[in-house]
C-alpha cells in the first residue's frame, strides 16, 4: 500500500480549477517530484498535503491515515519553502530546535539532535548566525535541517532552490538528494526546472493545467513521452504536426505527431546516406551554445527544427550554412 | 559637489539652532536668577534642588511616568490582536480597522474630554472614574501612532510563510504570531511607543479636562508653576525635557543591546 495517496482531488479557487480529479500515490522512502510549467497545480497539490490549502473534494491519505481536513500542525510535515522563511529572530540553531520545542522534546535531546542535524546540512560553523547572515543557500540548508531535525512522516520541499543561483543550485540538488537517501525520507520536491527533476527524482509526476500528464521515472519520461505535451516540456523535443513533417522530409508519418530529440539528429554539410531515416535539408538561422552542446535552430521549409551538436574542436557549423539532417525514424516518437 | 555639501551643512546648522534656541534658553532660565544684561547672572541650582525636594512634583511625575504606561501597553496589545486576526483571517477587513484606527487622528482633545464626560461622568461603575476615562481617552489618542508603526513594521516582515512555517513545524498561529511575527517588529514597537510617549507627556487638555484635581501629572505642575515662579517652570520644563530624553535612550539602548546579547547568548 502506497504511503501517501491523493484520491480524486479536486481544489477550485472561486470558479477557477486548479486541480482536477488528482490520483497520486507515492511510496516511502522515496523522492518524487511534481513538474510542471508555473500555474500547473503542483505548489497548490503541494499545499493540500500540507494541510496550508483545504481542499474542494477528494481525499488525501497519509500512512494509510485520511489527513484531508487534520490541521497543518498536527499532520506531522516538514516543509521547506520558495521564499527564505527562517525566523529572523533566531539563529540556525534556535530555528532548527523550534519544530522540537513544539513536540516538547527534552532540551538535553534537541540539543543533540540539532548538532547533528546541523552538521549533516554543512552548517557547524553557521550555527550561531542569524538567518540575515547566511547567504540564500545557507539560509535554505538552514530551512532544511530545520524541517527535518523533527522526523517528519514526509518531507515537502515548494521550490526551495529557485532563487539560488545555477553554481550552488546544482550542489544543493546533489546535496538534498544525498540527505534524503541518507536519512530514507519521503520526501515530495515541486519544481519547473526539468533537469532539476531529473537529477533529484526516483518517480516524476508532470502536471500541466490541473491535471498530471504523466507520471514515470526520470529516464522512462525523456524517452518515452506520452503526450505532446510532455514531449515539448521535456527534452526540447521537436514536436511536429504530419503535414510540417511532409513539408520537411517529403515523407508522411503515420501518426498525427512526430516527436523526437534534438541530439538524436545527425547533421552534415554533405547529404547524407542513412535508411529508415527522415531526411531533411535546412539553414542554420540561429546558433546558441549550451555549454558542452551547441543547440542549432535549422529552418527546413518554414519550419523550425532543433538541433543539437556536441561541442568539440571540428568546426561547428556556422548561421547561415545549408545543412542536412536525418532523423532516425526508430528513434521518433509517434503520438 | 562641494557646494551643495556647505549649503546642506549651513541648512542643518540654522536647523538645528532654530530648534535648540528655545531649549538652552529654557535651561539658561532655569540656572540663573538674574537675565536683565546681555550676560545673565547669579548662577543657582537651589531651584532644581527645591524641585526635588517637593513631594508633589515627584509625585506629578511619578503619575505623568504612570500614566503614560498604562494606555501604551493596553493599545499595543489590542492593535496587534486586531491585527493578528485581520491579516490572518479576515485580509479583506484590514481596511476598515485602518479606517478606524486613523479617526483619532481628527478628533481635539476638548472635543474628546468632553464628549467621553458628557458619556461616562454619571455612570456609576468604573467607567466613570476619571482615572479610567483618562486612560481611554489616552488610548484613543495614541491609537494612529501605534497602529501605523506596528502596521508598517508588519509590512516589512512575510508574515504569511514565518506563520505557515511555523504551523508545519507545530506551532499554532498565535504562538507562532507572539512568538515569531512580534520580536520582529519589535523595533516598530518601540517607536511608536516613544511617539506615543511624547504625545502623553506633551497633553495638557485631556489630563485637566478628565482627570484635573485628581489626577494631578506633571503638566498640571507645570502650568501652576508657570503661574507663580518662571524660574522654577523653567527648571520643571527641562526636567520634563530630561525624563523624556532618558526614557527614549534607557528604550533604544536595550532594544540595540537585547540584539547583541542575543547574539553573544548561545
Amino acid at each position: 500500500m502506497s504511503y501517501i495517496r491523493f484520491e480524486k482531488l479536486c481544489k477550485n479557487y472561486g470558479d477557477k480549477q486548479v486541480l482536477k480529479n488528482i490520483d497520486l500515490e507515492v511510496e516511502k522512502g522515496t523522492l518524487v517530484t511534481l513538474l510542471g510549467p508555473s500555474g500547473c497545480g503542483k505548489s497548490t497539490l503541494l499545499r493540500c498535503l500540507a494541510g496550508l490549502e483545504t481542499v474542494t473534494s477528494g481525499k488525501v491519505y497519509l500512512d494509510g491515515k485520511d489527513i484531508t481536513n487534520v490541521s497543518p500542525k498536527d499532520r506531522g510535515i516538514g516543509m521547506v519553502f520558495q521564499q527564505y522563511s527562517l525566523f529572523p529572530n533566531m539563529t540556525v540553531e534556535q530555528n532548527a530546535a523550534f519544530g522540537l520545542k513544539m513536540q516538547k522534546v527534552p532540551d538535553a535531546e534537541i540539543k543533540e539532535r540539532v548538532s547533528k542535524m546541523v552538521d549533516i546540512v554543512g552548517l557547524h560553523e553557521q550555527r550561531k548566525q542569524y538567518p540575515n547572515q547566511l547567504s540564500g543557500g545557507q539560509q535554505q540548508r538552514a530551512a532544511l535541517a530545520r524541517a527535518i531535525v523533527t522526523e517528519p512522516k514526509v518531507l515537502l520541499l515548494d521550490e526551495p532552490l529557485s532563487a539560488i543561483d545555477a553554481l550552488l543550485r546544482h550542489s544543493l540538488q546533489v546535496e538534498i538528494r544525498r540527505i534524503q537517501q541518507e536519512l530514507g525520507i519521503t520526501a515530495i520536491f515541486v519544481t519547473h526546472d526539468q533537469e532539476e527533476a531529473m537529477v533529484m527524482s526516483d518517480m516524476i509526476h508532470l502536471m500541466y493545467n490541473g491535471v498530471i500528464e504523466q507520471s514515470a521515472s526520470p529516464t522512462e519520461l525523456y524517452t518515452k513521452p506520452a503526450t505532446k505535451f510532455v514531449a515539448s516540456f521535456i527534452g526540447h523535443y521537436n514536436v511536429l504536426t504530419a503535414e510540417q513533417m511532409k513539408t520537411v522530409s517529403g515523407q508522411s508519418p503515420e501518426s498525427e505527431t512526430v516527436a523526437f530529440r534534438p541530439e538524436i539528429i545527425a547533421a552534415s554539410k554533405e547529404p547524407i546516406e542513412k535508411e529508415n531515416a527522415y531526411m531533411m535539408k535546412g539553414r542554420i538561422a540561429v546558433s546558441l551554445p549550451h555549454g558542452n552542446i551547441i543547440r542549432y535552430a535549422v529552418m527546413c521549409g518554414g519550419v523550425q527544427v532543433d538541433v543539437d551538436e556536441l561541442f568539440s574542436d571540428k568546426e561547428p557549423f556556422q548561421t547561415g550554412d545549408e545543412i542536412y539532417l536525418a532523423v532516425d525514424k526508430g528513434e521518433c516518437i509517434y503520438l | 559637489m562641494k557646494k551643495k555639501n556647505t549649503g546642506a551643512v549651513v541648512a542643518m546648522v540654522l536647523i538645528l539652532i532654530y530648534l535648540l534656541i528655545p531649549l538652552i534658553i529654557s535651561v539658561i532660565y532655569s540656572l540663573f536668577s538674574n537675565w536683565t544684561g546681555i550676560i545673565p547672572k547669579g548662577f543657582t541650582v537651589e531651584t532644581y534642588a527645591k524641585l526635588f525636594r517637593d513631594p508633589d512634583f515627584l509625585a506629578s511625575l511619578g503619575r505623568t511616568l504612570l500614566i503614560c504606561v498604562i494606555p501604551i501597553a493596553i493599545t499595543i496589545v489590542i492593535v496587534l490582536l486586531a491585527l493578528f486576526v485581520t491579516v490572518i483571517y479576515f485580509p479583506r477587513l484590514e481596511k476598515y480597522v485602518q479606517i478606524i484606527c486613523m479617526i483619532p487622528y481628527t478628533i481635539q482633545g476638548v472635543i474628546l474630554s468632553v464628549s467621553i464626560l458628557s458619556m461616562y461622568v454619571s455612570n456609576k461603575s468604573f467607567l466613570g472614574n476619571r482615572l479610567i476615562m483618562l486612560i481611554g481617552a489616552y488610548c484613543i489618542i495614541i491609537l494612529p501612532f501605534i497602529y501605523q508603526g506596528i502596521r508598517n513594521g508588519m509590512r516589512a516582515v512575510n508574515i504569511n510563510v514565518l506563520l505557515e512555517a511555523a504551523e508545519m513545524l507545530g506551532a499554532t498561529r498565535i504562538y507562532a504570531f507572539f512568538k515569531v511575527v512580534v520580536p520582529n517588529i519589535l523595533s516598530a514597537i518601540i517607536v511608536s511607543s516613544l511617539l506615543a510617549v511624547g504625545i502623553i507627556f506633551g497633553d495638557y487638555v485631556l489630563v485637566r479636562n478628565l482627570a484635573g484635581s485628581q489626577w494631578q501629572n506633571v503638566q498640571i505642575y507645570l502650568y501652576q508653576a508657570m503661574k507663580s515662579d518662571s524660574m522654577k517652570s523653567s527648571a520643571v520644563f527641562c526636567v520634563i525635557m530630561a525624563v523624556t530624553f532618558i526614557i527614549a535612550a534607557v528604550v533604544l539602548y536595550l532594544q540595540s543591546h537585547e540584539g547583541k546579547t542575543a547574539q553573544k547568548a548561545e
